[in-house]
């Protein structure tokens, strides 16, 4: 069996790491706020010895499907059928089976999908639930919810959900896996984000890098497996993922937590020094703002002037008067030379400009740029 | 660009005919927004016979946000921060002072004469302002002795 190091999960920025590997600290945002992910030994990895008819196996299989094991991973997939297309492609190549899809998700992804997986010649079959939500990591901020507590509802909804289809198929008979060789034990242990192969005499699983899924040996006695393990650590850590993925909002770099949040608040309990910008009170948030108004402010610097001001300025063309008696003069703000018959932009206190300097400081400040008097008045 | 066109002019003006004490040049041939100055401490003041070595930096909006000057050469004033970056405190170079009439040849100038006159009520060493309204002989020895260790060239 291969050696699974623990995981480590980082509860501030949502990282998984090996802890074998970069330690407990996180390597990411360099927490201290992380949780040993511990993996129970999996009976099941273990597959039977293969039988010599076994050639077309695929040679690079993990041994342990849960070397592989992300319980996020499948936030990178969108292909629900990704996963086990895989399957059956290094099964035997029989990429023709059928493929039974009666997914009960509702039109935004939520809810759980059930699908079976035939061989043309019937020899082997296996079923999937897939559990999905709407609310991943990357849910487009269309389907936000506006209450912040509701995407924390939903995804106890959907656990329950879960758990309740669970004991359902667990309690009665299979309706969509007529296998050529019944197995008397394959009503237990359907779990959530679990598969199960039924398979013909050559019995063997193969190696699934799918997250979440792992394979189940038909013909050995197995475990009952404990819905509630595959729960606590992919649905339940999701779902605080998913919550931070939701409830955050970017704005000038300064990541906010809205509404009661259980995570946010250990957080806060736990992280007496901030990290990075991240803040989870209304007061942290106070802050960083008047922060940021101090590092912004241009304090007491004029406002800009509306545009209709500025287009209304009255123009002219620069006469002998206006170049006064050395009998030349230049905009201030380009330093250019202005010649006789020019046309200038004049403030109320007479100073002059050419329209395209002035006009570039007063969208910035409403003043004269040599008296400061107001263009108002 | 306007702004280049005006930064190569009044360069052109400070390098032609520059003000006392005062000798400019960029940093980089091919970078106008990137100045050195050269300026020497005040008569009377107790950084004459130094000589500071300034960075003045233009933006690229300039002439509409002001140009930023740090002294390179450590200097002990109340105008200037007592580290590394030498940030000089000009009322005229804050940004609700600033107005785009005003030159580079005046925002030197007036650095030069923050030299012969410090403005300890517009400090940013609290400290040495302290000392300088307070007692004004130490603050002279001090501005001496750091004059002569940093900005005088080892002849």
């Amino acid at each position: 069996m291969a050696d699974v190091g623990d995981r480590m999960f980082c509860h501030a920025c949502g990282g998984v790491w090996l802890r074998d590997v970069q330690g407990l600290i996180c390597p990411h945002c360099e927490s201290d706020f992380t949780e040993i992910i511990e993996i129970p030994p999996d009976p099941d990895a273990e597959p039977p010895s293969p039988s010599p008819s076994s050639a077309h196996q695929p040679p690079a299989r993990s041994p342990n499907p849960w070397a592989d094991h992300d319980p996020w991973a499948h936030q990178e997939d969108d292909d629900l059928g990704h996963g086990w297309g895989d399957a059956s492609g290094g099964r035997r190549g029989s990429g023709s089976g059928s493929r039974t899809g009666n997914g009960n998700g509702n039109g935004d992804g939520t809810g759980f999908t059930h699908r079976t997986y035939r061989s043309p010649d019937g020899r082997f079959t296996f079923s999937t639930t897939t559990y999905t939500h709407g609310f991943g990591g990357r849910s487009p901020p269309a389907r936000q919810p506006t209450d912040p507590m509701m995407p924390m509802v939903q995804g106890l909804d959907s656990i329950f959900h879960g758990l309740a289809s669970t004991y359902r198929q667990q309690n009665r008979p299979p309706t969509s896996v007529p296998s050529s060789n019944p197995t008397p034990d394959r009503d237990r242990g359907r779990t959530l984000g679990s598969f199960e192969f039924d398979l013909d005499a050559e019995g063997r699983t193969p190696g699934s890098q799918d997250a979440g899924l792992h394979p189940r040996d038909a013909d050995g006695p197995q475990p009952v497996n404990n819905p509630l393990r595959t729960l606590s650590e992919s649905s339940i850590l999701e779902l605080f993922r998913s919550d931070f993925g939701t409830n955050t909002q970017t704005g000038g770099g300064v990541r906010v937590m809205t509404g009661p949040n259980p995570l946010a608040m250990l957080s806060t309990l736990l992280n007496f020094d901030r990290h990075g910008d991240a803040v989870y009170s209304q007061e942290e948030l106070d802050r960083v703002i008047s922060q940021l108004i101090e590092q912004n402010a241009t304090r007491g610097a004029p406002p800009p002037a509306p545009p209709i001001a500025i287009q209304s300025l009255p123009k002219k063309k620069v006469d002998k008067e206006m170049l006064g008696s050395e009998g030349r003069a230049e905009c201030s703000i380009c330093m250019d030379a202005v010649e006789l018959g020019t046309e200038v932009t004049v403030l109320p206190c007479k100073h002059w400009f050419h329209y395209g300097c002035i006009e570039l400081w007063l969208n910035q400040h409403n003043t004269c740029p040599h008296c400061r008097r107001s263009i108002d008045q | 660009m306007g702004s280049q066109k005006r930064i190569a002019k009044e360069l052109a003006e400070l390098v032609e005919s520059p003000p006392d004490g005062i000798l400019v040049k960029l940093a980089d041939e091919s970078n106008l927004y990137l100045w050195k100055v050269y300026m020497e401490g005040p008569e009377g003041s107790p950084y004459h016979n130094g000589k500071f070595l300034l960075n003045l930096s233009l933006p690229t909006e300039y002439p509409f946000k002001p140009p930023t000057v740090s002294f390179k050469t450590k200097i002990y004033h109340p105008n200037v921060t007592n580290d590394d970056k030498g940030s000089m405190c000009l009322g005229m170079l804050r940004a609700d002072e600033w107005k785009p009439s005003s030159r580079i040849h005046a925002v030197l100038e007036f650095a030069r004469q923050l030299l012969a006159e410090p403005m300890p009520d517009d400090a940013i060493e609290g400290r040495i302002a302290e000392q300088y309204k307070n007692d004004r002989k130490r603050y002279d020895e001090v501005a001496k002795e750091w004059t002569r260790k940093y900005a005088v060239e080892s002849s």
